[in-house]
């Protein structure tokens, strides 16, 4: 008897949501302490990132999966449109997703216990989780533009879930504002797919069968297929912050509550690359293809591929030099990795351009060191906050000494963020950037720009570096380290402040969160160390993607 | 007998896309901006529904599909709305208004 016979597909999504609807049930009840509801969360996440790990073929727990193999990487039949399909490349973006929500979730289980807003949180955490699961097995426009809607609205109000904060609200409605746009825009470009083909199945859009049969009048209507792409690139590029499209996050990342920062950076934005996998992968492989459409009643015929990959690889370099060159003048930490966050969308985002298999490879990896880097920054910093530490990178002077060990930990993500190798950070651009070579032609080049950026990030990564090490904290009054923290101060301003008043474990940054960031560190060096038992199954399933012939 | 030609109906719906826009990237009062969301949602519904009411030769086609996706992306649309009308009660009850200039307090 195995889980197969239940034909429940979608088990670990069902978990997901049952636990958030536990959480608002037990909210309703009156039942509110964070460590409770906290652990129904990581409980949910656990036990679907087990089941998703089951259906990958983890010998160890296959047992518990819920898709037969069978249905895994295979190419629907011809005519068919199905409305979700599963590859291993998508499985493992939903472990990246349950990844980042365990541990935002797991962190977070120290903050304050009467905290206002737990069951929100939680329950949010848990829907926009499962959003993000269901962008990864989106095989229609339509399933996955409202895929990433269920992650989009429960993010709006992780972002204004303090209530009280005028910083994050203000976040919130940036946030939301620049949402709506995105999502307005995205459906605009679906509707103009959808009257080109005919569906909105991303085989039969990848596939341009329908287009040569002209939809409207004699010849092709490719100025649908061109507006309907352009509106949907513009959309979905708000989701993964690309440069035009950028301005919206570091409000967000900067004004949002620390973990939720660290939850929209690490995991949320991803959703947006994946779609781009799902939705441009197509075109751009067709390049390799044959297909052509009519241009304007048969002028001419032009691919869609080498246009779309032209535009991409654009995208992805002034995104990249972009975000770095504005991380480089900040002040402020969160605006600092907030910017960080752009020119690391910059660079997944040369795997896309390119399109072959060590490329994705390359992309997928980047995405899982960034939810381990990124998270753990913000986590970080959330971590900092609560020990009394201002929001300035100078605020930072001299931690090295004040906390060796917070500090020994952002120092290896930084590294990472930065490349530097015997870091995942590292792994995952050398293997992006090989792949770029290995394509030739103009790719060449978006290996070059890369290198040169991350040699250019290496500056601000650096310089937060010397302020925890070699600069002493010199003037103004005198912060509390942890030890002077254990007298309680009645003048505490916030939950945080009671925290650390309390002495609450490991330097008085909670228990589960100090846990939390000793476990992203030691991931972020062991896998850059030993990167063999994820590296090699992550390129076979990129390799199996690709092969889908999408 | 004339048939009539979509092209004056996706006209119209891009032209709702543009108010839609404009209005997004103009307002000040955080309510006009949740109407022109509203605005920009209504013209990509309406989009999907003239695609499945005219002729299509793709053999994928179905028409039943765009209407469906219709009446889904008006249950989306109320709940971002819904979603938005929460931030503003929000924001207005923090700082007693909802004009959205006057948030900005998030700079360098």
């Amino acid at each position: 008897m195995s889980l197969i016979a239940t034909g429940l597909d979608f088990l670990p999504e069902i978990l997901l949501l049952a636990g958030a609807l536990l959480v608002f049930l037990m909210d309703a009840v009156g039942i509110r302490r964070i460590e409770v509801v906290g652990s129904i969360a990581v409980g949910a996440i656990l036990f679907a990132m087990l089941l998703v790990f089951a259906d990958l073929g983890f010998a160890p727990v296959a047992f518990l999966a819920t898709i037969p193999r069978s249905q895994i990487d295979i190419v629907p039949a011809v005519g068919s449109t199905p409305l979700y399909w599963f590859t291993s490349l998508g499985l493992f973006f939903q472990v990246f997703f349950l990844i980042a929500a365990f541990l935002v979730a797991l962190a977070s289980m120290s903050r304050p216990s009467r905290e206002r807003g737990a069951a929100v949180f939680y329950g949010m955490i848990l829907l926009a989780t499962l959003g993000m699961m269901l962008v990864a097995v989106a095989s229609d426009l339509i399933f996955l533009l409202i895929a990433i809607e269920v992650v989009s609205i429960p993010s709006y109000l992780l972002v204004a879930y303090t209530r009280r904060d005028a910083r994050s609200m203000e976040a919130a409605m940036k946030f939301f504002i620049v949402g709506a746009l995105s999502t307005v825009l995205s459906f605009f470009g679906a509707s103009f797919l959808y009257g080109a083909y005919g569906t909105t199945n991303l085989f039969v859009l990848a596939s341009g069968s329908a287009i040569s049969n002209g939809a409207f009048g004699g010849g092709g209507f490719p100025l649908l297929v061109v507006i309907g792409y352009c509106l949907l690139i513009a959309g979905l590029a708000f989701k993964i912050t690309l440069v035009p499209f950028h301005a919206w996050a570091v409000d967000v990342y900067d004004g949002a509550p620390d973990d939720v920062s660290a939850f929209l950076a690490g995991g949320t934005k991803k959703i947006g690359l994946f779609a781009f996998f799902l939705v441009f992968l197509g075109p751009v492989l067709l390049v390799r293809g044959t297909v052509e459409f009519q241009w304007f009643g048969g002028i001419g015929a032009v691919a869609l591929g080498p246009v779309l990959q032209v535009v991409l690889s654009i995208l992805a370099v002034v995104t990249m030099t972009v975000g770095n060159v504005l991380a480089l003048m900040q002040k402020s930490m969160k605006r600092m990795l907030a910017y960080s966050s752009i020119s690391q969308a910059g660079y997944m985002f040369i795997g896309i351009a390119i399109g072959t298999a060590p490329a994705l490879t390359g992309a997928s990896l980047q995405v899982f060191a960034h939810v381990f880097m990124k998270t753990g920054a913000f986590l970080v910093v959330a971590a900092a906050a609560g020990l009394g530490v201002g929001p300035l990178i100078a605020d930072w002077r001299g931690m090295g000494q004040r906390h060796p060990w917070l500090s020994v930990a952002f120092a290896l993500m930084l590294l990472s963020l930065a490349g530097v190798p015997l870091t995942i950070g590292f792994l995952s651009k050398f293997v992006l950037f090989s792949a770029a070579i290995e394509a030739q032609g103009y790719f060449v080049w978006l290996a070059v720009a890369g290198l040169l950026n991350s040699a250019l990030s290496v500056f601000y990564y650096g310089r937060v570096l010397k302020v925890m090490y070699f600069d002493a904290p010199e003037r103004g009054p005198v912060i509390p380290t942890s030890t002077e923290a254990s007298v309680p101060s009645p003048g505490a301003p916030n939950g945080r402040g009671a925290v650390s008043a309390i002495g609450l474990g490991a330097g008085g940054i909670g228990y589960a969160r100090a846990t939390t960031i000793a476990l992203i560190a030691i991931v972020i060096v062991a896998l850059g160390v030993y990167p063999g038992p994820l590296l090699q199954p992550l390129a076979a399933a990129a390799q199996h993607f690709v092969n889908l012939a999408f | 007998m004339t048939t009539l030609s979509i092209d004056g109906f996706i006209g119209l719906s891009i032209a709702l896309l543009a108010i839609s826009i404009f209005g997004i990237l103009t307002r000040r009062n955080f309510i006009l901006l949740l109407i022109s969301v509203e605005i920009g949602m209504n013209a990509a519904i309406l989009n999907f529904l003239f695609f499945a009411a005219f002729p299509n030769r793709s053999p994928f086609f179905d028409g039943l599909q765009g209407q469906s996706i219709a009446i889904v992306l008006v249950g989306l649309a109320a709940t971002e709305v819904a979603v938005g009308l929460a931030i503003v009660l929000a924001l207005n009850r923090l700082k007693g208004t909802i004009n959205v200039a006057e948030a900005s307090s998030l700079r360098e």
